[in-house]
């Protein structure tokens, strides 16, 4: 699913992201700066080996809290272009499943506003990640909440 | 005689809930007029999994997420919203 205007792409894919397409929407003379963050799989947490990541997203809300959190940003910021992609469905180790870009007059607010951005995203969109591990194993990660009671 | 007037629900689940009840969505019928509270504490007695994850779900009605005490009707589009693990 896909939202674009002339200042805002937001994207839920299930294809790697086309970075270069994300750096020439973001370019613009009205910009002084330009904040590019992307999260790739880890391979290695302490001493747990993924194999693959899966994404699964409620893909209409997703899409919608990522316009709200859009709107909250162009509200808090003075950002001329904004991407927010995610990628879905299967990813290998090292390849990158979100995208956050954003172009400002200056550094200082592109920064800010790509960092609220990604941690708003990573709380708020529901968007799940499953981990299947060196083993074979899968397990849904679930940050910061206590493993469910075993039965 | 006084009938109870009923309501259908939709509820869609994602993730650890999806995969463990193995359904994507469950058709459910509540006594109206039911509140998302009433259609977890239904929903955890009758799967075990929703139980465990009950005090960390969080409620969307039509796309939004909304507490818990909201009124819930028959169109809506319910989700139960496990905690979220994107990036």
């Amino acid at each position: 699913m896909e939202f674009r205007s002339p200042t805002v792409w937001l994207w839920l894919l299930s294809e790697a992201l086309p970075v270069a397409k994300a750096v020439s929407f973001l370019q613009t003379p009205e910009a002084g700066g330009l904040a590019l963050f992307m999260g790739t799989t880890r391979q290695w947490t302490d001493n747990r080996e993924t194999r693959s990541l899966f994404y699964e997203a409620y893909e209409p809300m997703a899409l919608a809290e990522m316009s709200h959190l859009s709107d909250e940003a162009q509200h808090r910021w003075p950002i001329r272009r904004l991407c927010l992609w995610h990628r879905l469905g299967n990813v290998p180790p090292g390849e990158i499943s979100v995208l956050v870009g954003v172009a400002t007059p200056h550094r200082a607010e592109a920064f800010e506003a790509c960092r609220f951005l990604i941690d708003s995203l990573k709380c708020q969109v529901p968007i799940w990640k499953r981990e299947t591990l060196s083993d074979g194993q899968t397990v849904w990660v679930e940050e910061g909440i206590p493993e469910p009671k075993p039965r | 005689m006084h009938e109870t007037p009923y309501i259908r629900l939709r509820v869609l689940l994602f993730s650890v809930l999806r995969e463990r009840i193995g359904q994507h969505e469950l058709e459910i019928t509540l006594p109206a007029p039911a509140t998302g509270d009433h259609l977890l504490d239904y929903l955890a007695q009758q799967y075990p999994v929703i139980a465990d994850y009950r005090s960390v779900i969080r409620l969307a009605v039509n796309q939004t997420y909304v507490p818990t005490s909201t009124e819930l009707h028959e169109k809506d589009e319910i989700a139960l919203i496990t905690p979220v693990s994107g990036g």
